[in-house]
């Protein structure tokens, strides 16, 4: 049987505006946290996978590699990817293989230099056709509420409650960004505000609906199991990950509803893990919009197509802290999601990781999950670009 | 992140100027995209892919929202309607926008009764790029098919007739949506993605859904402008590109494309050009294109050159001429010439000068009588045998006056004048004239047409209508009188005009 790649410490930054750090001082920072944990040195390590999307735009990097190895003085082998869960698949395939024993995946984003262009440079990237056409960012969730919205023929009072259903996925994110001392936001809102906001838009979604821009860091450190035992006395073992891929314009998709790359990667993810749905506990899934949340749930198979508005009205007009799911309990996003605890492109999934990681160690302090049965097994959703890319992983303790 | 690297912005123009498609034979998938084979088939489908393209097509706005807050290059558009066209029945979807609608980002917008409704692509600028970029255009922008600006089939017939001397085989006017009324004249406003590329483009595609001619039969384009947005780089190219006159061969059109300029008689000279052309033998020639076109330029009003503010326009207007099926036959033509400095635009300003007082007897006056008395004594011709008389129209006065000084009769005259519907569209000007009166003319007409170039110059055109002209007439919804009274129109206040005629 070949070796399951162990997670043995995990590092990150709080999320949000750092405009006095430089990106080295990021993950410097994830760095430091990650390296106390496992009690490792950087001469320690084989190789590294670093994760950015925009690190040569924002910050006028060369080389991201070589941007490390001088931050790092190691001249081990590195590989960059665009998002965390890409460097950390890559990291997965090598220690499975048998390559290195003990490597690091880091992701690091500094949006905020950017200012105002950092729009047209996500929308490039992630849709150049509908840039080109004039959509921004925001547009393609709102088309994606739209066709929802009509391939399910949701009218009237329906509609109404889809939409309080929305903004309550905002609050419950922001409730959790609370207890994140990490989070780009701890504050709590309303279901008003989030309405409110949609209001002054004059568009389906509004301010509060959406991730922030943020800058931030997150660092993992990935060993082959026998090497975890020196390392780590509660190690996570990735028990399954899947990544598709799917058209780059999102309009000449087939159907513009789902993200074909969530329903293909986790029935994978669970394949690879021999799990079933209901084994999972809890999930930190790729809330770029209330709309993905959305649309997640029922992606990954926890809602039927066109129900998950109601499932998360009903459990959110009395939120106990998870949903409840034919009977189970389900967290969801308990880190505060993208929309509360920041979405630094190329760390976010470092982020997801660290909270699922912290949560299954039973390190998660006042934000803690306290699961039907014992605590067991995790799940990570990442995208990269609108639902181009989609990654999952399947963490557990066993 | 810079966009205007030239290779990039040809292949994105190329695709999405055109809406260039392709669909598999074997199984009938779509795509937007330019491929060799199909995903679906895998390499079978290699040589069996057909090219398409959406530019003639009518679609269907499926989705849409409200972009209010846009990405840096478009926030010249303000706020606009985003959403997806689907075409073919839904096996083809792209992504755009609605174009041609003013301030809307205050209201709110119940997209449930926009969407549904019938689109056609229109050919604009893509968004805002620095004064020093290659000025990107798309075809993914979108407006309503039961607008303005309507649907229309281009059907491609073999010709039916050949004729011993060349002509008119159809024509386009194209002017915007967009009005400011002032006194007695309105003038037509280019939207802020609109500029005399734009402009020759739609009115060119009018030409071809007009004449029913093929496109490919077309061997050379002269595009006149005075207001083309590049000093170096042809407008003409864009338009054959686009429009994909003569054979393509990979990615090249098999055409001669050409930039002109005199004032606003920069396309009328080119007719006997054009006409001379098809008419030799050995050119191998059947279509030649013409078309003026501008967004008439002015300076502010309280600057040097403002009193031309008053009276400037926008539009374009295209002829194609042949031997084959045509619709007004050439009778003679008289041109003439001075250095006559009137008006001018000295290299790298942005808005011409103008010669005052000076325009009127030494200029214009002079130079449309010369030519318009000479070509009638040529010809042998009084003012009696001619139907309709055309004069290029600068204003509303000057056109009237030259007219009644050769002695025209008001029903002579007075269709031409589309000065007060339009604005003067300088290179356009003469020529939608002519369209005017081509709309309504019969069989058998006489049309003598006289324009005027600043600078200075004058050419003066016989044109005899034949019978086909009446069934070439049922081809065409976008008419001279559809445009200019259509419910459709939106009308503008003077700070707008001034911001939607400066551009994106």
């Amino acid at each position: 049987m070949p070796t399951r790649p162990t997670i043995v410490a995990v590092g990150r930054t709080k999320f949000g505006e750092h405009y006095e750090k430089e990106p080295e001082t990021l993950i410097e920072e994830a760095w430091l946290k990650a390296s106390m944990e496992a009690n490792l040195e950087r001469r320690d390590l084989e190789a590294c996978y670093l994760s950015d999307y925009f690190l040569p735009i924002t910050n006028k990097l060369g080389l991201e590699e070589g941007f490390l190895s001088e931050l790092t003085e190691l001249h081990v082998p590195m590989e960059v990817t665009r998002s965390f869960s890409s460097a950390l698949s890559n990291a997965c395939n090598a220690i499975q293989a048998g390559r290195y024993n003990t490597v690091l995946v880091g992701g690091i984003e500094k949006m905020t230099d950017r200012w105002d262009k950092i729009r047209d440079d996500l929308m490039l990237l992630e849709d150049p056709w509908s840039y080109y056409a004039g959509c921004t960012p925001e547009a393609n969730h709102e088309l994606m509420l739209r066709a929802y919205i009509k391939k399910h023929g949701i009218t009237g009072q329906n509609q109404d409650t889809l939409n309080t259903a929305l903004a309550q996925i905002s609050v419950k994110n922001h409730l959790h960004g609370t207890k994140n001392e990490y989070a780009q936001y701890q504050r709590k809102i309303t279901v008003e505000q989030v309405l409110n906001a949609r209001k002054e838009a004059h568009r389906p979604l509004g301010l509060y609906d959406y991730a922030p821009i943020s800058d931030g860091a997150a660092i993992l450190i990935l060993t082959s199991e026998e090497a975890a035992k020196k390392l780590a006395t509660k190690p996570i073992y990735v028990l399954g990950l899947s990544s598709a891929t799917d058209y780059l314009t999102y309009p000449a998709r087939e159907d513009m509803t789902h993200f074909l790359v969530t329903q293909i990667a986790m029935k994978n993810a669970l394949k690879m893990a021999a799990k079933k749905l209901s084994d999972i506990q809890l999930v930190e899934l790729y809330d770029q919009s209330t709309v993905m949340e959305m649309i997640s749930l029922e992606d990954m198979g926890f809602c039927k197509p066109g129900t998950a508005w109601q499932t998360i009205h009903e459990n959110c007009l009395d939120y106990k802290g998870y949903y409840e799911i034919d009977g189970r309990k389900l967290f969801v996003n308990m880190s505060g999601g993208l929309k509360a605890d920041g979405n630094p492109l190329g760390a976010t999934g470092g982020a997801q990781i660290f909270e699922i990681v912290k949560q299954l160690r039973k390190e998660a302090c006042d934000r803690q999950v306290n699961p039907d049965g014992e605590l067991d097994c995790g799940c990570v959703l990442e995208l990269e670009g609108f639902g181009t890319k989609g990654y999952v992983y399947i963490l557990g303790r066993k | 992140m810079r966009m205007s690297s030239e290779p990039i912005e040809r292949r994105v123009s190329y695709l999405g100027d055109r809406l260039r498609a392709n669909r598999c034979l074997i199984c009938g998938k779509e795509y937007f995209e330019i491929r060799d084979y199909c995903g679906n088939c895998g390499r079978k489908s290699f040589g069996k892919m057909v090219n398409t393209d959406l530019f003639y097509e009518k679609g269907k706005l499926e989705l849409c929202t409200l972009v209010n807050e846009p990405t840096n290059k478009f926030t010249k558009l303000g706020s606009y309607i985003y959403g997806t066209a689907s075409f073919h029945d839904c096996k083809i979807r792209v992504p755009g926008r609605l174009t041609d609608r003013t301030a809307m980002c205050n209201e709110d917008v119940d997209f449930s009764t926009l969407e549904g409704r019938e689109v056609v692509p229109r050919f604009r600028r893509r968004y805002s790029v620095d004064k020093n970029d290659v000025i990107p255009t798309i075809s993914l922008a979108f407006t309503f098919a039961d607008e303005y600006y309507p649907h229309q089939e281009y059907q491609i017939i073999k010709p039916k007739k050949e004729y011993d001397s060349p002509g008119i085989v159809g024509y386009g006017v194209y002017t915007s949506r967009f009005r400011i009324r002032e006194g007695n004249i309105e003038r037509s406003v280019p939207f802020i993605d609109e500029d005399a590329i734009t402009a020759a483009v739609e009115a060119g595609k009018l030409a071809l859904i007009h004449s029913r001619v093929d496109n490919t039969s077309i061997g050379k384009i002269y595009v006149g402008s005075e207001s083309n947005p590049y000093a170096v780089k042809p407008i003409a190219s864009k338009v054959a590109q686009v429009l994909k006159l003569g054979e393509e061969n990979e990615d090249v059109q098999g055409v001669d494309a050409i930039d002109m300029e005199f004032a606003c008689k920069a396309a009328t000279s080119m007719f006997k050009d054009a006409a001379a052309l098809v008419d030799y033998p050995k050119s191998n020639i059947k279509h030649a294109m013409v078309i003026g076109t501008d967004n008439s330029q002015a300076a502010p009003r309280d600057c040097p050159g403002g009193e031309l503010d008053l009276f400037v326009g926008y539009g374009a207007a295209a002829f194609i001429f042949g031997k084959q099926d045509v619709i007004a036959e050439i009778e003679g033509w008289y041109s003439c010439t001075s250095d006559t400095p009137d008006f001018w635009r000295r290299d790298g300003e942005p808005h011409p000068m103008h010669g005052g007082r000076f325009t009127g007897d030494p200029a214009y006056f002079k130079h449309v009588r010369t030519s318009a008395k000479k070509l009638m004594e040529r010809l042998n011709l009084q003012v009696g045998d001619v139907d309709y008389f055309v004069a290029h129209q600068p204003n509303v006065q000057f056109p009237i006056r030259i007219s009644k000084e050769l002695g025209f009769k008001e029903e002579q005259y007075a269709p031409m004048l589309q000065v007060a519907k339009f604005g003067n569209t300088y290179s356009g000007a003469s020529p939608i004239g002519l369209a005017a009166v081509l709309d309504i003319a019969k069989p058998d007409n006489r049309i003598l047409i006289a324009s005027y170039g600043s600078g200075a110059g004058s050419d003066a055109y016989s044109l005899i209508t034949t019978n086909q002209i009446l069934d070439k007439r049922q081809n065409q919804k976008m008419t001279i009188a559809y445009q200019a009274q259509n419910p459709f129109l939106e009308h503008v206040d003077y700070t707008t005009y001034r911001r939607l005629k400066q551009g994106m």
